[in-house]
């Protein structure tokens, strides 16, 4: 179901669905960039295509369908790069090659499905065709990710700051990391109506560097990121320009970037 | 009492050299050890395989008489520097904190005060970690282990970049702990002025090429 541009309140649910996304890849981003998964990130939001297209195309919940490629992509990753491309350089190597190939596989599908799926709209996103569905969608994913977060915060900061400290006192390193590999794929599945699938990393990246650069802890650092990221929804800008709002979140970003750069860091709590 | 009983580990595939080969060593509570070797003697390999890191290829790894595996002792690790966060937002006291996770204390904020007052970090509690010196940092590191109240403390090179003012007040702070009946496990690359203050120091190229009194051992190496 789309939002009706014809009634007064047509700019309601857009508006909320741009505040949700920007408040989930707020709260996700900086736990991903202390883990450096932002490239892992960006490899989630590629491998969720395939699987979205076709769930889409089935008829079927696209989440589980992005969950499912979402997983099964990151499972291959890991086992690839658990061996013998373990160094840095294998790890880029087999995460840039799996995110080409989501993408390709993703494009072929849809192409194949013959028109039943707007591409455009899957990869930049289209905050007009959000309906009550991708709201409810968002809400949960949000909900979920805060859970995440307030049950295991000190357990979240212990693996941000030292993983292998924390794995030697006997955290559940391995559990946590799956679990954020889960809520990463459901927070970006959840936003693709708003910021599309290939360019929300922007929107996990420069909010959180903010954050962290300038937060005396880990809760001021999502605090902090998670009102950037509304900030910059790129809601209204998007209608402004007529163009879908992945590209102009991606474009907000970059002064962001630039602002996190000459941000002071905090030094005292 | 911890025992490592004919120990060697090689990475998986079938060509891949022996990183460690017969390694067979105890260490006793109230211990302070030093585990000396060149850049990959095996030192992180050791520290791993006690972790549970990595599964022995051959030999095992006992602790009270017991398996390792399944009965775990309490453990805390000080990684290498290149292995922390330091830009992560975090006090000082919240890092300190967060050793009670291993550990939940009857009174967590009096345990994590007597570890910040113990490494002189009582003044610095509120300062970001990423605004500490290089010595304050590693202090604060240790600190956290404390509160980890752990039976096997291991350090891993973490001496490197301190002065050596810093690096004695370093090591009275764990030769406290090994006076308090736990095993403290050292790895490091030096063995100049400090290794006096080991009780005994393990020499690894692969395999235990010493393990005797930090003097002797320090003999042995300075032998053409």
């Amino acid at each position: 179901m789309s939002s009706d541009p014809t009634t007064f309140t047509w700019w309601l649910l857009p508006l909320l669905m741009a505040l949700l996304t920007g408040a989930m890849g707020g709260v996700a981003g900086p736990l991903l960039v202390v883990r450096r998964r932002v490239l892992h990130s960006n490899l989630i939001a590629h491998a969720v295509l395939p699987g979205v297209a076709l769930a889409l195309a089935a008829g079927i919940e696209p989440l589980l369908g992005g969950l499912a490629s979402g997983v099964g992509v990151t499972w291959l990753a890991e086992r690839l790069s658990s061996r013998r491309l373990a160094d840095d350089a294998g790890q880029e190597v087999v995460a840039n090659t799996l995110l080409a190939a989501s993408l390709g596989l993703g494009v072929l599908l849809i192409q194949a499905l013959d028109g039943d799926v707007d591409l455009n709209s899957l990869l930049f996103g289209d905050l007009l065709t959000a309906g009550p569905a991708d709201l409810l969608r968002a809400a949960i994913a949000l909900g979920l990710l805060l859970i995440l977060v307030c049950g295991r915060y000190q357990q979240l900061v212990f693996l941000a700051v030292d993983p292998e400290g924390a794995a030697a006192a006997g955290l559940p390193v391995r559990r946590l990391q799956q679990l954020l590999s889960l809520a990463t794929t459901l927070v970006i599945v959840s936003g693709m109506a708003a910021v599309g699938l290939i360019l929300a990393i922007a929107l996990y990246s420069a909010p959180a560097l903010i954050g962290l650069r300038t937060a005396a802890s880990l809760r001021g650092a999502l605090g902090r990121s998670a009102a950037i990221g509304m900030a910059v929804g790129g809601f209204g800008l998007s209608l402004l320009l007529d163009s879908p709002p992945g590209p102009v979140i991606a474009c907000l970003c970059v002064p962001l970037l630039l602002g996190s750069a000459a941000a002071p860091h905090r030094g005292r709590g | 009492m911890l025992q490592v009983q004919g120990v060697s580990y090689r990475y998986p595939g079938k060509a891949s050299p022996a990183v460690l080969a017969d390694v067979s060593c105890s260490l006793g509570p109230g211990s302070l050890t030093a585990l000396l070797g060149p850049n990959g003697a095996g030192k992180s390999t050791l520290l791993n395989l006690l972790l549970g890191q990595l599964t022995p290829s051959q030999g095992r790894l006992l602790w009270s008489g017991q398996p390792m595996a399944p009965r775990r002792p309490r453990l805390a690790l000080v990684p290498q520097r290149s292995a922390i966060q330091w830009q992560m937002p975090i006090t000082v006291r919240d890092l300190v904190a967060l050793g009670t996770l291993a550990a939940p204390a009857d009174e967590p904020r009096l345990a994590i005060a007597e570890a910040l007052q113990s490494m002189g970090l009582a003044s610095l509690a509120d300062t970001r970690l990423s605004q500490l010196s290089g010595g304050q940092q590693q202090r604060a590191l240790l600190a956290r282990a404390l509160v980890q109240k752990a039976d096997l403390l291991l350090l891993d090179e973490p001496f490197t970049y301190l002065d050596p003012p810093t690096r004695q007040q370093l090591l009275a702070v764990l030769r406290q702990q090994a006076c308090g009946g736990r095993i403290v496990l050292v790895s490091s690359h030096d063995w100049g002025d400090s290794l006096q203050g080991y009780d005994r120091a393990l020499l690894l190229d692969t395999t235990l090429r010493a393990d005797d009194r930090p003097d002797r051992v320090l003999e042995r190496l300075q032998r053409p």
